[in-house]
């Protein structure tokens, strides 16, 4: 009982240091037009963050090379990155401090992983600042929101659309339509939402044959029982749906050892950690050959100039979904902040809704269209398929995006 | 191929995976146990000690490339073999420095406080490893290299042209190691000076402080030697298994399970634990759906608790 | 202790203040959330302190019972548009049901098998919420009626709410430390085995415990899964959960209220102001700083903060302490009788206990008249231990049968026998060591008394029978040995028993506190209990014992007045070995 008193001042002192320590909102009324990125900064997802930066520090840039925001009179932009973290609470954490600290942001980009973009959306819907993310899921654009703009096609629009084209590909190489597929797929958002048209039927008039369909909880322990599936099963091609480098290695490895690989198992994926550089480091190039993944967006055809320059300033090998989404964005906001012609997110938010291009920042978009529908979705996106060939991951579809024609693996 | 042919295969492969994974976890557990079994300390931090094996060895081999000489098949089983000492002396100074300061007959009367300074003590640790190593090691996921991690020996086929199983070279070689290592533990702790001390110390520390052993460095030493053990069986997972400063949680838990399956004070005890915690996981798929293979490995874990506490290969009921 | 109480809720009223103005002081809502976490974690820590803090049952799985109360109050939104005012109770509700089912096979483990099998729960269900499908589940924004929904725009609702919160859990939680409740799990904690000797049912106390743990820490992850907005399994079923909850404890001081509300308000705000502040220069930089904290204040501070201030101001305070017990308090008394003539109380019949091949206990049997003192004498490992464990409980014999005043009590629970009326002491010596004097053999008292007053009074009348009066505020742990073992022998005595065991009670004592404790039991004796007392040395039995039952290798090799005994060939070949026996 004794000292109690004592201890609960000292309690309390420490807490009013902290808030005092942390220091006040940051001085906002300087000269730049602040936007946000919150990202994985740290956490197995940072390696993903970092390339939303560096694509985000390049748009700055070139913004603030070119003479900043003219009907602002030239005022440069600012990028201010939030660590998402590790886990949605910190994720929510941060958005909270983002939008209580940072009162002048016009806007937000971010935040990768699809659990995060749901949690840190909760923020700024309430907060109304206006959110572009690249996440893919369904539900972030499910939930009746007016702040959350969804830049590429979910998942579930990419496989409807996707599949078919790639079904296209293997009768023009092999003669005959792929009748059977297996799908492995872990249990996140963005990866459900790319099986479910197959898993309920909507893509029936394929005539798909699924003939086998295990889901996996990251971080994969180990991929024997997965791949044994496809063994025992042998579709004529094979969904591999993951999220983590680790697991893309784990899963390439055993369907190499269970002589799967070689294209006598054609792989599709979903997302751009199938395309990521440390991807390559990790499982060597004879593996990736031939594996094809559908993704949001990527570097291609209409975008040389800056892709050189970013792979310059940087020493990326390619620039990845990540770099150019987190590029365009910017450009996104830019060019709300010409239009609305002050700085303020209700206004951005309002200009972005409006949104009709076809030019300007759409061209870092694979549909070459920025529009959105009531629920936030780009209704002008498309998707990127890439594909490795010869050690570099290339987009082999659109065709105002690919750089090179697509190989269907036939061994 | 028929089902009863798939069935069969599929069995077949489970099995070899399980056993392969199964020593390797084996081998984790040997190291666990040395510390859990006889200094009856509650290490959290042993996955992220066997996550600085991991970096031991992806240093060795592909980060400063010191062993790349070696080859891509010999180079990283070298490494991981030496992970061993680096981490041993780890573990030895972070015993002396920290964990002994809260456990051991310093504070053997202490009324169990000693439990809570120690459980917090190595969940501290484990934090400062696992942030600290973030800085260093940055948290891009990396991953040894080898041919053996994507080639199988093929066994079979045992039915017709059909049933063959795959046995991962990695995870033969590892699976190998683990046994050796496991071989050479068993040995030097039955039949030389230092090993001998060593289970006095765990039989009872007072009678051995009594016949002149040494019970602080003792435990020092078991500490070091089972942060080694683990770190070398992290050192032969990394060769087929990519990882990052948080690998150490995923494992972790695996360890606990397998030691208290084997039950306690027994090396080849903790061994056969870790090798039960593989075929589960491997076989629970099975019957089981893959994402709850993990779930099995607890419904295991907690049946042994609840029905032979001693654990499966145990000599006694922890006294209370 | 009323006193005590009403104290300790005005120091909370202080904290309370101290946090709306903190709250309404923050800068902005960050600050604000900041805020509301802390005491959620603080509540997270009172409920894994209620559990483990008080009892000792190490939990490393109180994520299971936080993870259910947030999926039970996202779920019952998202499915059936039930609104958390009503989703957190049953969060409590679901909380306490799932510390039942899980304590159910779980507390038949002890040590560290307990905390170990606990950290499965919640990774067990971790993944199965992820097979589920329940990987990702929003609160749905209401924008009709948010108020309703427990959505606020202004977030120091939260902080308010979460303050609320905190204060039912402190209420509740000093209520029971406070009470038989609580000095039950204390028992429990120091020695389940005194415990249950000491009449305490501790299989019904633990089941309390973990129920009313579980309702805070299911309240509190439902009231979290609202602020948090958005629930995933890693998030409320990650160890970092369970962790957390136990580090802010350690680090606060273990087994007190407000440790938790130490822990939480240093670690949060530091954790959270290092992420955010050098979380982008340095990932990681804030675990590493909050591990060098916990590993710092546990080399420093090992039972947290809370203590370790307390026991400075205790000793800067050292007046408080009181006079020291000399043994030349104890009055003596006139010679004994050696009356064996009282009508039977303890019939021992043929009574036999093997462990393996060694036959520990080999029929013996013997009687203890009432108002007797029998000594059971024997050198080191004739089974004398053994023969107490099976007189009350704490093993089961092979064969044979006790009867305690005509019932056979072959069987019951120790505490069963407990409360039949036979007490006990143990070999050493095991005070509660951060509870007064008083404290202490109050919780022996609750065994025999319906209420407080009556304990209490059983307690004081038991301290002034073996002449620690004078003594009772004192705090156990600074006690002197013959102390503790007054206090031990007190404990005994507040249960009121008829027939008292004494395990080696002179064991290690000097020679006149060898006296002073002789004259002690002499005077509980006179008192009117009847004792059977074990030890090693016969010196000092002769002045004490009215009969020797003598063993040896487990077996009753005589029986009889103590001067008779000691001349017995078989008794002094027991003790010296053959070669003795035959010059004698």
């Amino acid at each position: 009982m004794l000292g109690r008193r004592e201890l609960l001042k000292t309690a309390a002192i420490v807490v009013g240091a902290a808030v005092v320590a942390a220091g006040g909102p940051a001085l906002a009324q300087d000269q730049a037009v602040q936007i946000g990125l919150i990202a994985p900064m740290s956490g197995p997802w940072a390696r993903q963050g970092e390339l939303m930066r560096l694509g985000g520090e390049l748009a700055v840039k070139d913004i603030n090379a070119a003479g900043g925001i003219e009907s602002l009179g030239g005022r440069p932009i600012e990028l201010v990155i939030f660590d998402a973290g590790d886990s949605a609470e910190k994720a929510k954490n941060a958005a909270q401090r983002m939008v209580s600290q940072y009162p002048d942001l016009v806007g937000v980009t971010g935040a990768w992983l699809s659990s995060f973009t749901l949690a840190v959306s909760e923020v700024t819907e309430r907060a109304e600042i206006p959110m572009l993310t690249l996440s893919y899921s369904d539900q972030i654009t499910n939930r009746g929101f007016k702040y959350i703009f969804q830049m590429p096609m979910t998942g579930n629009e990419q496989a409807k659309n996707a599949i078919p084209a790639l079904l296209e590909v293997a009768k023009a190489a092999t003669g005959e339509q792929p009748t059977t597929t297996g799908i492995i797929a872990d249990n996140t958002a963005s990866s459900e939402s790319f099986a479910s048209p197959i898993r309920s039927g909507e893509m029936d008039e394929l005539g798909l044959q699924v003939k086998f369909d295990e889901t996996f909880t990251p971080p994969l322990a180990d991929a024997t029982a997965l791949v044994q599936r496809a063994r025992s099963t042998r579709p004529q091609f094979m969904l591999m749906l993951g999220t983590a480098v680790p697991d893309d290695k784990l899963l390439l490895e055993k369907v190499n050892e269970f002589g799967l690989g070689g294209g006598r198992m054609p792989i599709i994926s979903s997302g751009a950690h199938m395309g990521a550089p440390e991807l390559l480091k990790s499982v060597g190039p004879d593996l990736l050959e031939g594996v094809m993944t559908v993704v949001g967006n990527w570097a291609g055809k209409g975008s040389e100039e800056m892709i050189a320059r970013f792979k310059e300033v940087t020493g990326e090998p390619w620039m990845t979904q990540d770099s150019i989404a987190t590029y365009g964005d910017i450009m996104v906001f830019k060019e709300a902040l010409e239009r609305a012609g002050k700085a303020d997110p209700k206004a951005v938010a309002d200009e972005i809704r409006a949104m009709d291009l076809t030019d300007g920042p759409a061209q870092y978009y694979p549909g070459g269209e920025i529009k959105f529908d009531e629920r936030g979705r780009n209704t002008g996106a498309d998707l990127v398929i890439i594909q490795w060939q010869s050690g570099q991951p290339v987009p082999i579809y659109p065709d105002n995006i690919a750089v090179a024609k697509p190989i269907w693996p036939t061994k | 191929m028929t089902e009863n042919m798939i069935l069969a295969e599929n069995i077949l492969q489970a099995l070899a995976a399980g056993l392969l994974v199964g020593c390797l976890y084996g081998l984790m557990c040997t190291g666990l146990g040395m510390i859990f079994g006889i200094m009856r300390v509650i290490n959290f931090a042993q996955g992220d000690l066997m996550m600085l094996g991991m970096y031991s060895t992806w240093y060795l081999f592909t980060g400063f490339g010191i062993l790349a000489f070696m080859g891509a098949i010999i180079g990283p089983i070298v490494a991981a073999i030496l992970a061993g000492p680096i981490l041993f002396v780890i573990g030895y100074y972070m015993h002396k420095f920290l964990v002994a300061q809260v456990t051991g007959i310093r504070v053997a009367g202490s009324e169990g406080e000693g439990h809570y300074a120690q459980l917090i003590l190595t969940l501290g640790i484990a934090l400062i490893l696992q942030n600290g190593g973030l800085i260093v090691f940055g948290s891009e996921p990396v991953s040894i290299r080898t041919p053996l991690s994507s080639s199988a020996v093929i066994l079979g086929p045992f039915w017709g042209d059909f049933v063959e199983v795959f046995v991962n070279k990695a995870r033969l070689v590892g699976a190998g190691v683990s046994i050796a290592v496991v071989i050479v533990l068993f040995l030097f702790v039955t039949r030389t000076r230092i090993g001998k001390a060593l289970q006095a110390a765990a039989d009872n520390s007072e009678a051995a402080l009594y016949m002149g052993i040494d019970v602080d460095r003792a435990y020092h030493i078991a500490f070091g030697i089972g942060t080694a053990v683990t770190a070398i069986a992290g050192g032969l997972v990394a060769t087929y298994y990519p990882f990052q400063p948080y690998v150490g949680l995923e494992f972790v838990i695996v360890m606990y399970a397998g030691v208290v399956l084997g039950g306690f004070g027994s090396i080849i005890g903790a061994f056969w634990g870790g090798m039960i915690i593989g075929l589960v996981q491997q076989m629970s798929t099975l019957v089981l759906p893959i994402q709850l293979q993990n779930t099995a490995i607890f419904v295991v874990f907690l049946l042994v608790i609840f029905l032979r506490p001693q654990g499966l290969f145990g000599r006694n009921v922890e006294r209370v | 202790m009323g006193g005590s109480f009403t104290k300790s809720l005005g120091a909370f009223a202080l904290f309370a203040a101290a946090y709306v103005a903190l709250v309404f002081l923050a800068p902005d809502e960050y600050y604000q959330l900041m805020l509301t976490l802390v005491l959620v974690w603080a509540i997270m820590g009172i409920s894994w302190n209620t559990l483990s803090g008080y009892s000792g049952l190490i939990s490393f799985g109180h994520a299971s019972f936080f993870g259910l109360g947030a999926y039970t109050v996202v779920l019952l939104q998202v499915y059936y548009g039930l609104t958390p005012w009503l989703g957190i109770p049953l969060a409590g509700f679901v909380g306490a049901l799932a510390g039942v089912v899980i304590g159910l096979p779980t507390f038949r483990l002890r040590g560290h098998y307990f905390a170990l099998a606990m950290l499965a729960y919640p990774l067990a269900l971790l993944y199965i919420f992820e097979w589920l499908g329940f990987q990702e589940v929003a609160i749905p924004m209401e924008r009709e009626n948010p108020a309703a929904y427990l959505q606020f725009s202004d977030m120091r609702a939260y902080a308010l709410i979460a303050l609320a919160l905190l204060a039912c859990a402190f209420v509740a939680v000093r209520l029971i430390e406070s009470s038989r409740f609580g000095m039950s799990l204390l028992a429990i904690k120091q020695n389940e085995l005194a415990a249950e000797g000491a009449g305490i049912h501790t299989r019904k106390w633990k089941f309390y415990a973990i129920a009313a743990s579980g309702a805070i820490a299911g309240v509190i992850g439902g009231f979290y899964a609202v602020i948090l907005l958005v629930v995933t399994p890693p998030t409320v079923f990650g160890m970092l959960t369970s962790a957390q909850a136990l580090i802010v404890t350690l680090f606060g001081g273990i087994g007190t209220v407000w440790g938790p509300i130490i822990g939480a308000s240093i670690l949060i705000p530091l954790a959270e102001t290092l992420h955010a502040e050098l979380g982008n220069v340095l990932p990681g930089i804030q675990g590493v700083v909050f591990g060098v904290a916990i590993v710092g204040v546990i080399l420093i501070a090992p039972e947290g903060l809370f203590w370790k201030v307390r026991d400075l101001l205790y000793r800067r305070r050292g007046a408080d302490a009181g006079p020291a017990y000399t043994v030349s308090d104890v009055p003596l008394i006139g010679e004994r009788r050696h009356d064996l003539s009282g009508r039977t109380m303890l019939e021992v019949k043929g009574i036999s206990k093997a462990f393996g091949g060694v036959q520990a206990v080999d029929d013996v049997s013997f009687t203890v008249p009432e108002g007797s003192i029998i000594g059971i004498i024997g050198p080191n490992g004739a089974g004398k231990t053994t023969l107490f464990n099976l007189l009350n409980g704490f093993q089961k014999p092979d064969k044979g049968e006790v009867l305690f005043e005509g019932e056979n009590i072959v069987g019951l629970r120790p505490s069963a026998v407990c409360q039949r009326g036979i007490g006990r002491t143990f070999q050493v010596a095991r005070p509660f060591t951060r509870l007064s004097v008083l404290n202490n053999v109050l919780v022996g008292a609750y065994v025999a008394s319906a209420d407080d007053d009556t304990a209490l009074k059983h307690a004081r009348e038991a301290i002034a029978l073996v002449g620690l009066e004078g003594h009772e505020d004192r705090i156990a742990g600074g006690l002197t040995n013959i102390e503790q073992r007054l206090l031990e022998l007190a404990r005994a005595l507040a249960g009121q028993p008829r027939l008292l065991f004494l395990d080696e009670i002179l064991a290690g004592l000097g020679s006149s506190e060898v006296n002073a404790m002789i004259a002690v039991i002499l005077r509980v004796s006179e008192a009117g209990k009847t004792i059977l007392i074990i030890e090693h040395t016969m010196h000092a039995m002769l002045k004490l014992a009215d009969q020797f039952v003598v063993l040896d290798h487990g077996s009753r090799v005589a029986v009889g007045k103590p001067s008779e005994v000691v001349r017995d060939p078989t008794v002094i070949e027991a003790y010296l070995g053959k070669k003795w026996a035959n010059r004698a």
